[in-house]
């Protein structure tokens, strides 16, 4: 039993930052599937989410989890904005020009952020960071246990829209085939707009959720972006219960690597994972087939 | 698409122009030999980057990973193994090729969009490899290159010795994708970008195809890289191998023109400018400008400078010769 504690407190800490992986990936995954588009400036949104928390809580001393009710729709319009304006344009255009497009939406973004707010490390400071609950000899911190309810019912409410409304019902029709979709009536043009805002406004929520556990640097986006593209291929492009399978995996595969390999490698075991997928499964552990050559 | 390519005596021509631009800059400006160095060195990379983005159209975002692996093998050889430069350019070389295709059998075999994220999967864990194996690459501090063998009596850290380097390595770059491009290969590689499953009717192997484009790519890169390390001198995992300078060579090449001999070589001429002149208003955001300028090319301009020109004057001699 010596070792089991400390298994399921990895675990357990795995978890919870899989959790949020998965908050980000489903959103990547979701704009994917619908819209064929590799959403580059994903992680991009999750750094914006993170400073509009902190600037919340600076400004109005907003707790960070009431200012997920301004970045949420702060994002969604945004995104939808900026499919309005650029990607809308580039519809039949090829994978590669949306990828740069959304790429160079990253590139100005990023650098928007730095002459904002400097390069200097901005961080939330919550009374309850510190505290932590003992379940079974597991320690667990409040704030990361707060941060995965809130993954969890954001995800819920996702399913419940795609499943359970007219509207969902629309987002996957045009997934499953554009045209088809416009044939019954469906404005695709303007479910496109909407699933890029919900995108972004996941993306945001998972940088506000993460704004009191981590440091925000205006570069730290490209390194969710990158988390992100791990995540889905793990559980498949465009599948959105298959992100939250490989958000869950990749954070107990980072977890598990930095305390019984090498701490130095936390972020590569999941790229390791990502090229492994590649190798041996490229439809994703969840997915369906893919085409090969 | 394009009725008729450039004669070949016209592609030396330019080249030769190349050549003597930089000789020009040499001894009109001595004293921003650095920044010459850099912009030789970028469009450089930008051409060698070319062959696989442009000419093969697979978009790579993680060409840093050849410029690290080069710097990184001069500098280990150098201070480890006190290995004469000339014999570390072409370990690098070996390297890259080895890598490129190792690389390409893992992604090439698959379509859609699954390369490119892989790129920056493979740049990412070669930087935190260069980070954590600390006796080999000194880690996070780095690794310093004090002396070097000197070649035929050159001192390799004499910013002249470098510029020439640098211009040799260009024109060498340029030359090598002359020749592939108008060879069977570089039709091969065109008839993959434009489509694979055609090509494949034609009896061309594309898999095959995207990875000799890759080995070569990723050579020249590496032979590149190697410059780099010897012009720094102190070598650290984080410029080197970084995201920012994958995307930086790529976006160079794309604004400029893909898949034309002298687009990169533009672009990488027109971001330096841009850059140096937004310098101060900036300070380190100038990724801004590139970032700007991808969109407003995927927008409008989606072939890149070079590419509109070429197309403009295609229409203007296909109008002429029916007579319109």
């Amino acid at each position: 039993m010596e070792g089991l504690a400390p298994f399921l407190q990895n675990l357990s800490g795995g978890l919870l930052i899989g959790g949020i992986y998965a908050l980000i990936g489903v959103g990547l995954s979701l704009i994917f599937g619908v819209m064929r588009i590799i959403n580059f400036a994903h992680g991009e949104f999750v750094a914006v989410g993170m400073y509009t928390a902190i600037v919340c809580f600076q400004l109005f001393g907003l707790d960070p989890y009431v200012s997920l009710l301004i970045a949420a729709p702060i994002g969604f319009l945004l995104g939808a904005l900026l499919q309005r304006v650029v990607l809308a344009r580039l519809i039949d255009a090829s994978s590669d020009s949306t990828l740069l497009a959304t790429l160079g939406l990253a590139l100005v973004i990023s650098n928007v952020l730095f002459l904002v707010f400097g390069a200097e490390p901005k961080s939330i400071y919550v009374p309850y960071a510190t505290q932590t609950v003992t379940l079974g000899g597991v320690r667990l911190p409040v704030a990361q246990l707060t941060a995965g309810a809130i993954t969890l019912v954001v995800i819920l409410a996702l399913w419940l829209l795609l499943t359970r409304t007219e509207f969902g019902r629309a987002v996957r029709a045009t997934a499953q085939n554009r045209l088809g979709a416009e044939l019954v009536g469906i404005n695709t043009p303007r479910i496109h707009a909407l699933v890029f805002g919900l995108g972004m406004a996941l993306a945001m929520c998972a940088g506000v959720i993460l704004a009191p556990l981590l440091f925000a640097v205006p570069t730290v986006g490209s390194s969710y972006t990158l988390k992100a593209f791990v995540v889905t291929v793990l559980g498949g492009l465009g599948s959105v219960p298959g992100a939250i399978g490989g958000g869950l995996l990749l954070g107990v595969v980072e977890f598990m690597g930095a305390s019984y390999l090498s701490s130095g490698y936390r972020d590569a075991y999941g790229l390791f994972a990502f090229l492994i997928v590649l190798l041996v499964r490229p439809e994703g552990l969840f997915g369906r087939s893919v085409k090969r050559v | 698409m394009t009725l008729k390519r450039t004669s070949l005596p016209w592609t030396w021509l330019g080249i030769a122009g190349v050549a003597a631009l930089g000789a020009t800059w040499y001894f009109a400006f001595p004293s921003y030999l650095s920044l010459g160095i850099s912009l030789l060195l970028l469009a450089g990379w930008a051409s060698a980057w070319d062959l696989l983005g442009g000419w093969t159209g697979q978009t790579s975002l993680g060409h840093a990973a050849f410029i690290g692996l080069g710097a990184y093998t001069v500098g280990v050889t150098a201070t480890k193994f006190d290995l004469a430069p000339w014999w570390s350019f072409l370990l690098a070389a070996a390297f890259a090729t080895v890598l490129a295709f190792l690389w390409g059998r893992l992604t090439f075999g698959l379509r859609g969009s699954y390369f490119v994220l892989s790129t920056i999967a493979v740049a990412e864990i070669l930087r935190l490899v260069a980070i954590n194996e600390r006796k080999l690459t000194g880690g996070a501090i780095g690794l310093f290159i004090f002396d070097l063998k000197e070649p035929f009596g050159f001192d390799l850290f004499s910013r002249h010795t470098e510029f020439w380097l640098a211009l040799g390595y260009l024109v060498i770059v340029l030359v090598v994708v002359a020749l592939v491009t108008r060879g069977k290969l570089g039709y091969q590689m065109r008839a993959v970008r434009e489509d694979e499953s055609s090509a494949q009717a034609a009896g061309i192997n594309p898999v095959a195809v995207k990875s000799w484009a890759f080995m070569l790519s990723g050579a020249l890169t590496a032979i590149g890289g190697c410059i780099y390390g010897i012009f720094l001198s102190a070598l650290q995992p984080q410029p080197m191998f970084e995201l920012h300078l994958s995307v930086r060579i790529a976006l160079v090449a794309i604004i400029g023109g893909r898949g034309t001999l002298f687009g990169p070589l533009i672009g990488a001429a027109l971001l330096t400018l841009a850059a140096e002149l937004f310098r101060n208003t900036f300070a380190e955001a100038n990724l801004l400008i590139y970032g700007l300028l991808i969109v407003v090319v995927v927008l409008f301009v989606p072939r890149g400078l070079m590419g509109a020109l070429r197309a403009r004057a295609v229409r203007r001699r296909y109008a002429k010769s029916a007579g319109g």
